[in-house]
């Protein structure tokens, strides 16, 4: 082995931390440049707020907007009460044997199941089986069921955040185990809680492959009325003007991907903003 | 002279490991006892059992019985005994609101307090009786965990009180104490025998001869000696006790 003096060998490991840090910076910039630069211009009101026309080649992508928008709604308002009483129940309630330490290890392996999965469970489950069809509902369910995992394993890290101590104080002064969780852990979790669940919004918005079998179409002509309606989809409209459509402008397709990128974005950014607020005003 | 606690046989486990053997004890209405003993003796474990706190631990292990007022705290619901045993910990644990709402939190949690108008009174009395009032009451709006850890342990003190308890049951309280700070819970503990009774674990010995009608030895999880204080102190039937008040121990 070749021995490096300690001055070379520490220049060495720095270029080459340097250089990964570059390299996976370099085509998350290349990718925003691009659809900034093909897309910025195709952004307008107009855009934003009307149907699309011609065959998607004008016009513009409201009710994929909506779309996404109400599906995303729908599935976060099922999985988070369930999501947080399940991570409730898991942390606060049962005792840690074997079987609880199976079902705790079995949810953060659900994590990982790929998302095409989960939208062929939905098709099956929802679309078919309970007879739901393609609709804002069934799409809402498989998201929500994807989500699921996530948002458990987020809560009950931010139940487990709030000192043991606390649920101490409170139990020995006569209070119940629901009071002191209702009114001690979860009050001091709930910044962990939204913080993950704000994430998890931002991650479900852009899935597509959930959603593709059990609420998206290629064309609705008429904004969404109820969530038992097929709707158009953000990012399932950019994969349709992207290779579905022949002459289909460059400009609609980087408009359509720089919308959802936006929306992503500012969605995480918000819980980086939540985040930094809740680390300010916490109150140990 | 009446026992408000009675404990016979009691032994307590973890994980099989025993570190109680058979104990009994009892505790006279409107006394100070004071514990003392060496690491590791036994104390926490008994004054978690007397209020149930180690009934969360799945570990624990018990048998015996323990009475309160000829009731068998092991039959009683668990919310109902800790209103009538409170317990102060070692490190004192502010909870993570305001001065005020920390003092009427299991009052109104509890469903003691029913009208609004009643909570300034219980926060003022509470303060008082905690020897508090006089440095607080200009700031009951302030976080409990910006106070200093003298301050802290008396909040937590007059917490207890808020729920008026029978029996307060106090873990090494002092023990992250200055000598001002351990003065003035010490006074606030003799002022409030005359409504409680109190059981003291310390490993202060000093603290023990201060305030203690009685005091109790305790090693490797059985009880040495028990006696008056002043009895205990002067003339100690055991060897073993009078080589631990005598700093000669081990
Ligand atoms: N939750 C627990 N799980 C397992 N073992 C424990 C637990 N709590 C205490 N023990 C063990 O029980 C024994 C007695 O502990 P205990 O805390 O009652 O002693 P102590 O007299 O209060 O000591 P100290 O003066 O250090 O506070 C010790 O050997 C300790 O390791
Ligand atoms: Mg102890």
């Amino acid at each position: 082995m070749i021995k490096l003096s300690p001055k070379l060998s520490q220049k060495l490991s720095y270029s080459i931390l340097f250089l990964a840090t570059i390299l996976a910076i370099v085509p998350v910039v290349v990718i925003i440049f691009t659809i900034i630069k093909n897309g910025a211009s195709a952004i307008t009101w107009d855009f934003l707020t009307s149907m699309p026309k011609d065959g998607m080649r004008t016009g513009g992508i409201l009710p994929a907007v909506l779309g996404t928008f109400s599906i995303v709604t729908c599935a976060i308002s099922i999985t988070l009460p369930i999501g947080v009483f399940a991570a409730i129940y898991l942390n606060e309630y049962t005792r840690n044997n074997l079987l609880t330490r199976i079902i705790k290890l079995a949810i953060v392996n659900l994590a990982g199941v790929p998302s095409v999965v989960y939208g062929l469970f939905g098709l099956g489950i929802f679309v078919m089986f309970l007879k739901l069809g393609v609709s804002v509902i069934a799409g809402a369910l498989t998201l929500s069921i994807m989500e699921l995992p996530v948002i458990i394993t987020t809560a009950r890290g931010a139940l487990n955040s709030v000192p043991y101590s606390f649920r101490e104080a409170s139990l020995s002064l006569g209070v119940s185990r629901w009071q002191t969780i209702r009114h001690i852990v979860l009050p001091n979790a709930l910044p962990g809680i939204l913080t993950g669940t704000i994430l998890s919004i931002a991650r479900i918005s852009g899935e597509t492959a959930p959603i593709l079998f059990t609420a998206s179409v290629f064309y609705v002509p008429h904004l969404p009325h109820s969530i038992f309606d097929q709707v158009m989809t953000l990012p399932y409209h950019l994969y349709i003007v992207s290779t579905q459509i022949p002459n289909m402008p460059k400009k609609i397709i980087f408009g359509t991907a720089l919308v959802l990128l936006i929306m992503v974005l500012t969605i995480s950014f918000m819980a980086i903003i939540a985040r930094i607020y809740f680390r300010k005003h916490r109150k140990w | 002279m009446v026992d408000k606690i009675k404990v016979e046989n009691l032994s307590c486990c973890y994980n099989k490991k025993c570190v109680l053997d058979s104990l009994n004890i009892n505790v006279i209405q409107n006394e100070i006892l004071s514990i003392i003993g060496p690491a590791n003796s036994g104390k926490t474990t008994f004054l978690r059992t007397l209020n149930r706190m180690n009934d969360l631990d799945v570990t624990y292990l018990r048998k015996g019985e323990v009475y309160l007022d000829n009731d068998n705290i092991f039959n009683m619901n668990m919310e109902n005994l800790r209103k009538r045993v409170g317990m102060l910990f070692a490190m004192p644990i502010p909870l993570p609101m305001s001065i005020y709402e920390n003092i009427i939190y299991a009052p109104k949690r509890l469903g003691l307090i029913l009208k609004k108008s009643e909570q300034d009174a219980i926060v003022e009395q509470a303060l008082r009786d905690a020897s508090l009032w006089n440095e607080v009451k200009d700031r009951l709006d302030s976080s409990a965990m910006k106070m200093s850890g003298g301050q802290q342990q008396r909040l937590c003190i007059a917490r207890i009180l808020a729920i008026n308890p029978e029996v307060i049951l106090f873990d090494e309280p002092c023990s992250g104490l200055d000598p001002i700070s351990t003065a003035k819970v010490e006074e606030s503990m003799i002022e409030l025998k005359q409504k409680y009774t109190i059981v003291l674990v310390t490993n202060n010995v000093k603290q023990a001869s201060r305030v203690g009608d009685r005091t109790a030895f305790f090693l490797m999880g059985n009880l040495i000696e028990i006696d008056k204080t002043d009895k205990l102190f002067i003339s100690p039937k055991e060897r073993q006790t009078e080589d631990y008040i005598t700093g000669r121990f081990g």
